[in-house]
């Protein structure tokens, strides 16, 4: 090492030293800091979480409501965001884990250091201090099948699509639906149920082609992952069965606009991410507060009026609202994104 | 081997650099110990992996490791599935925390070994090779956890690697510390650390000067490999869940931070010390951007142009063009 280097070694170690010193002086923050922290940033679904986080921080002068994510979507980018926002000393975290396990640890550090914990769309959570479902499973997979039984007329042969048979949630909503058809509509039969579409557009194109060469008497499809609107609704549409043949299935607004209105969609259901981070830093100012979220208590946030609250995996509760939208090409316009 | 000390010089003027923004735009919070503890914690991960791509780099002939972080998974995965077996994590002994590391550092030390000997007996390019081989383990990994998250929990001695501080400093930094002392001493005082470099700057001169080509690029991947498993003990330790596809996005990073350390892409030159500073400049930077409430976007922005930065400190003389008359002195 020169000399030079050592004197900037000396130097820089003097420069660190001294403002290491005068640190810890300005540290006056006293409102509540609130930081919301998504799977990935920059992609439309929490771009409008996004839009909720900012709504909530303009309801709410009395805290202070941000929103944090990853630029690339690896669990790794969020934990070190997450482990940052604890170090620069937030108040409460309101998380939507990539990778429910990956955040353990670095939540129960959180919770450790006295952080309120809030979690999305991550209901096997165990370090958190609630988790926030935008609905019970069950209740869409119903909703969603009884929006498809108007639209048959309550008769009729139809099918379901899973993003993948190991997919929890997938399951627990064709299997709702099915039970429902089963007990309230037993003209419509069921036929080839559960067809993996691995979220992607195209293959799940090809197989409901198949699906409507096998049985040209279909009637209708409940789709699950959130490409599968896009292909059924395709292989529809060059079938020229729109508006004869229903689909109803989880989609976004904004991809499927075109299909909505040339009819090959009739509705997709879905929940807001919008309302979903309003509702969860909710909660997270509430339980900052010392106040506890009591079974059929009112969030404030449309759809999360009355909420369900139960015991979670670990040590938080586990709130589920009623937060489910079904739009069909009367208002989807409300939910553009 | 001109400009050396330059790049020494401009990593600490950098980190110092970013400390003090740091403390300017957060009211001196970013300079409390508690952060400074954060962000050496989060460091250890990255920071095995960067070294291995530098060993890697050093032997020259387009030598880079790209299996580091599926190596560090694959290790974690395996060495918690296999204790997990005939131990449990919940047990007060510390025999599962002892048959966790050892088993992921054997894991690591075998897969650098198959690199090393695929790269040297077989003579496949370094980037095919470890290439294939990262795909291997990523699968090999996914199969032997199922494609699920494996649970290793918190038995004493990892939750302290993990989690545990010696004298106000994060233990996993201190073994990080030491483990990249040791590799800098294993490349400076032994013939090792002279046949790879000399290896890399002409690895024809090296063949016909009878360097023991196979056993120098076995043992440089071996220890790459063994970084990995290091790196999968710590991810281990502080995440309490092993997974397949935990930091996908290490891969790059760790190129990024070997190259931002003057690390020689041709091969023949680097060292661990500016390695070790480049990743603390890299995770003082992105702490410090998410403590301003930044965009992950603008880290990202702000990693290519310090990339592009140091490549231009690396090629000119940037040093001694900004302070002419002490120049002599740096090289």
């Amino acid at each position: 090492m020169g000399t030079l280097s050592k004197k900037v070694l000396l130097g820089s170690t003097l420069a660190a030293a001294l403002i290491a010193g005068s640190a810890g002086a300005l540290m006056a923050q006293n409102k509540p800091v609130i930081a919301t922290v998504v799977k990935i940033s920059g992609i439309p679904w929490f771009d409008r979480m996004e839009t909720g986080v900012k709504q909530f921080q303009k309801d709410n002068p009395d805290v202070v409501a941000t929103q944090y994510g990853p630029a690339t979507a690896d669990a790794a980018q969020q934990l070190q965001i997450v482990t940052d926002l604890i170090a620069k000393g937030v108040n409460g975290l309101a998380v939507v884990p990539m990778d429910p396990s990956v955040l353990e640890g670095t939540l129960k550090r959180a919770m450790d250091r006295g952080i309120i914990v809030v979690t999305h769309e991550a209901d096997n959570q165990k370090n958190t201090n609630a988790d926030v479902e935008a609905f019970d499973n069950a209740d869409y997979g119903r909703a969603l099948n009884e929006r498809l039984a108007t639209c048959m007329g309550g008769k009729g042969k139809w099918t379901t699509f899973v993003g993948s048979l190991g997919s929890r949630t997938h399951m627990q909503w064709v299997g709702a639906g099915e039970a429902n058809a089963k007990s309230k509509h037993p003209d419509m039969a069921l036929v080839d149920a559960n067809n993996e579409s691995f979220d992607d557009a195209n293959g799940t194109y090809e197989k409901a082609k198949e699906i409507l060469r096998k049985h040209p008497d279909i009637k209708g499809f409940q789709t699950s992952a959130g490409n599968d609107v896009l292909g059924v609704g395709r292989a529809i549409d060059e079938a020229g069965l729109s508006g004869k043949v229903c689909l109803v299935g989880t989609g976004l607004p904004n991809p499927s606009q075109d299909l909505l209105e040339s009819g090959a969609i009739t509705a997709i259901g879905f929940w807001d991410p919008q309302k979903a981070g309003m509702a969860m830093n909710s909660v997270a100012k509430s339980l900052i507060a010392g106040k506890k979220i009591e079974d059929g208590a009112n969030l404030g946030v449309p759809g999360y009026e009355k909420v369900k609250v139960t015991k979670g995996p670990g040590v938080g509760v586990l709130i589920v609202g009623n937060g489910m939208v079904i739009a069909d090409k009367a208002n989807y316009k409300e939910f553009l994104f | 081997m001109r400009n050396t000390g330059g790049q020494l010089v401009l990593l600490i003027v950098i980190n110092v650099a970013v400390l003090g923004l740091g403390a300017a735009i957060s009211g001196g919070s970013f300079l409390a110990p508690f952060n400074l503890q954060s962000m050496a914690g989060q460091l250890p991960e990255i920071g095995f992996l960067a070294i291995g791509v530098m060993l890697a780099m050093c032997a020259g002939n387009g030598g880079i490791d790209l299996s580091g972080i599926a190596l560090a998974n694959l290790s974690g995965v395996v060495a918690a599935v296999v204790a997990g077996k005939f131990l449990s994590s919940a047990d007060p002994s510390s025999a599962y925390s002892l048959a966790f590391i050892i088993g992921a550092l054997l894991v690591g030390l075998i897969g650098g070994t198959v690199n090393g000997l695929l790269i040297s007996r077989l003579n496949i390019t370094p980037i095919l090779c470890t290439l294939g081989t990262q795909m291997l383990f990523t699968g090999l990994a996914v199969v032997a956890s199922d494609g699920r998250a494996v649970a290793v929990g918190s038995p004493d001695l990892l939750a302290q690697i993990g989690n545990g501080l010696f004298l106000g400093v994060p233990i996993s930094f201190l073994i990080f510390i030491g483990v990249a002392a040791l590799v800098a001493a294993l490349l400076k005082f032994t013939p090792f650390g002279l046949w790879l470099m000399l290896m890399g700057t002409n690895p024809k001169a090296a063949t016909y000067a009878g360097f023991p080509r196979t056993g120098v690029l076995i043992t440089t991947y071996a220890t790459s490999g063994l970084l990995s498993g290091l790196a999968g003990i710590i991810i281990a330790a502080r995440n309490v869940n092993v997974k397949w596809d935990y930091g996908t996005s290490y891969l790059l990073i760790a190129i990024l931070i070997a190259v931002m350390a003057g690390v020689r892409p041709e091969g023949g030159y680097g060292r661990v010390v500016c390695v070790v500073l480049a990743a603390i400049a890299l995770q003082l930077m992105s702490s410090m951007l998410n403590f301003g409430g930044l965009s992950n976007f603008v880290r990202d922005f702000a990693w290519g142009a310090l990339l592009l930065t140091f490549l231009a400190v690396g090629r000119y003389n940037v040093v001694g063009f900004l302070i002419p008359n002490k120049s002599t002195k740096l090289v």
